[in-house]
């Protein structure tokens, strides 16, 4: 068999299998978002142009949705970064003692986004959610009822974030920390030497040194966080009053409660659009630089 | 002397600060496993406890009774394994080639496997809903394994190429000249030597269906529900029962927490690969 022929050869199933489920599914995704189609009988459909485009485009929940997806990330991606961070930054600190706490950190890894959810939505559930009891104990709130992590409408989006804090911070905190100790050690005497202090070190070598690796979690997460559907579905099913929407539960809704396939395909349509953009954005102008 | 002993002070909070970081870190799942083991009727107690007044097994003993609940974990453990073999036997020739045979084609082949890890699982979904639908799989375990393949697919690919990128291509001529074909070459030679990178990969494909959540929720209904969506429902239907719900997620999570225990090294190092290639 001649060198090309085996490539391709073991290329195949792997091709046919992602153009069958992948790059089919894309395709049809794209042709519904210009059809009248509903999710009973996607066989009748009528050609409609853009009319899903600009129903989505002028769709005010649509939008809130959207814009509520964007603080979510940046909310979640933030703490995560902070808590994950420091946490790596502290296990470097005592290195060799940190085995134990670093073997604590790994356990959630896993751990599916469902578990994560139901286990905050417990932990912040009115009546019985022990945080409120521990913060009213310790004086911090009035009453355990006094926040409403869950069921006030202006804090619900960052209250859901917070399972999800929990649940990425053991990565963020492990990647964070594998990068640390690839730090050349003679970099940190160099700048003792030098006079630098700790925060001066931290600034001047560990930042810098980092760059790439907090590059690639900045992407890998944020790419995560935008969709994130189930560790919000479980908290909340998007509410109350949709306050707790996301993008992908938007979407959801609009082809299984609604039955809207023409404009559930106009919208994910959309979003798969804007995910590329910003992955290749991410690509080019973050994580390039720091590989040539 | 001042100085050592600061130098020690500062150890001592450093140490301070991380334990206790830890362990409110570890707190929150340690509290779902100690209200699982709660008695049913104490769960709700106000204000809740921390730990059990007794141990019972009584939330575990409902979760096993309930309707459906055996046969939504046999289902996911079934569609996890044919997952995780389906993807192997996909991904690895297609790795192979990449990374020894590396050419146009096969980075334009792996940039297609990156950019699919891209696409929101809901705009997967939704085309993926329509097509099980034309070809009578929805609700059927076969459906939900192709769908979750999809995804596993190109994870597969990457961490396998990541793993191929240790082999020399010189080990492969060698095979070679000694009279193994091509393919031969890749299945007698090459892949004994990676028993711990086939693993790898087999177990990130087999937690990635398990943990699987939106493709079960659109293409199951009631004979192939996974476990995931059993909880969720009991979530949402039995919205109190936090007993049996704390239960079934404990039963549900720790598996997955045991063999991240035994593994963790490699997890992180395949997450790592995740993180930097994809």
């Amino acid at each position: 068999m001649t060198e090309h022929r085996f490539v391709l050869l073991m290329l195949l199933p792997a091709a046919l299998f992602l153009s069958l489920l992948v790059a089919y599914p894309v395709a049809l995704l794209a042709y519904n978002s210009f059809f009248d189609v509903k999710l009973i009988d996607p066989a009748s459909r009528i050609w409609v142009g853009l009319a899903n485009y600009a129903d989505a485009l002028t769709s005010k929940r649509l939008l809130e949705s959207a814009i509520r997806t964007l603080n979510y990330s940046a909310f979640a991606l933030f703490f995560e970064l902070v808590f994950g961070f420091g946490a790596a930054l502290l296990f470097a600190a005592i290195a060799n003692q940190s085995h134990l706490h670093r073997t604590v950190f790994a356990l959630p890894l896993m751990i599916s986004p469902i578990v994560a959810g139901l286990l905050w939505r417990f932990l912040l559930v009115g009546n019985i959610g022990i945080l409120n009891h521990g913060l009213a104990a310790l004086g911090i709130i009035p009453n355990p009822g006094a926040i409403k992590w869950l069921s006030d409408t202006d804090i619900v989006i960052y209250s859901v974030a917070v399972a999800d804090i929990w649940l990425t911070t053991s990565f963020v905190a492990l990647v964070s920390y594998a990068g640390l100790t690839n730090i050349p050690k003679d970099l940190f005497e160099a700048a003792r030497i030098d006079g630098a202090n700790a925060a001066e070190r931290l600034w001047h070598v560990t930042l810098p040194m980092m760059r790439p690796v907090i590059a690639v979690i900045v992407i890998v997460r944020g790419i995560d966080a935008l969709k994130t559907f189930d560790l919000i579905w479980i908290q909340t099913q998007g509410g109350p009053r949709q306050a707790s929407e996301v993008l992908s539960m938007n979407i959801y809704q609009r082809m299984v409660r609604y039955g809207d396939l023409g404009q559930a395909s106009a919208t994910a349509t959309l979003f798969l659009v804007f995910m590329m953009i910003l992955a290749g954005l991410a690509y080019w102008k973050i994580w390039r630089p720091s590989h040539g | 002397m001042d100085d050592r002993a600061s130098l020690d002070f500062g150890k001592v909070v450093i140490n301070a600060v991380a334990g206790l970081l830890v362990l409110s870190y570890a707190l929150p799942y340690v509290y779902l496993v100690s209200t699982s083991l709660k008695p049913a009727a104490d769960v709700q107690q106000i204000p809740p406890s921390f730990f059990p007044n007794r141990v019972s097994f009584e939330n575990f003993g409902t979760v096993i009774a309930t309707a459906g609940l055996p046969e939504a974990f046999l289902n996911s453990t079934i569609v996890a394994i044919l997952t995780t073999l389906l993807s192997l036997l996909i991904a690895v020739p297609a790795a192979y080639v990449s990374v020894l045979y590396r050419r146009r084609i096969t980075i334009l082949f792996l940039l297609f496997a990156l950019v699919t890890r891209m696409v929101p699982a809901v705009s997967l979904g939704v085309p993926l809903f329509q097509i099980m639908k034309m070809l009578g799989l929805l609700d059927t375990t076969v459906g939900l394994v192709l769908a979750h393949t999809s995804t596993a697919v190109p994870l597969a690919l990457l961490l396998m190429a990541a793993f191929f990128e240790g082999v020399p291509k010189e080990l492969e001529e060698a095979a070679r000249i000694d009279g193994c074909t091509r393919f031969g070459a890749f299945i007698r030679i090459v892949l004994p030597l990676m028993p711990s990178g086939l693993a790898i990969t087999a177990l990130f494909s087999f937690i990635a269906s398990w943990n699987e959540f939106l493709f079960a929720l659109l293409l199951t209904s009631q004979k192939a529900k996974t476990a995931p969506i059993l909880i969720a429902e009991f979530n949402s239907v039995y919205g109190l029962a936090w007993g049996p719900m704390t239960a079934a997620a404990v039963l549900y999570s720790l598996p997955v927490i045991l063999v991240t225990l035994v593994l963790q090294k490699q997890i992180i190092g395949g997450l790592t690969f995740g993180a930097v290639k994809g």
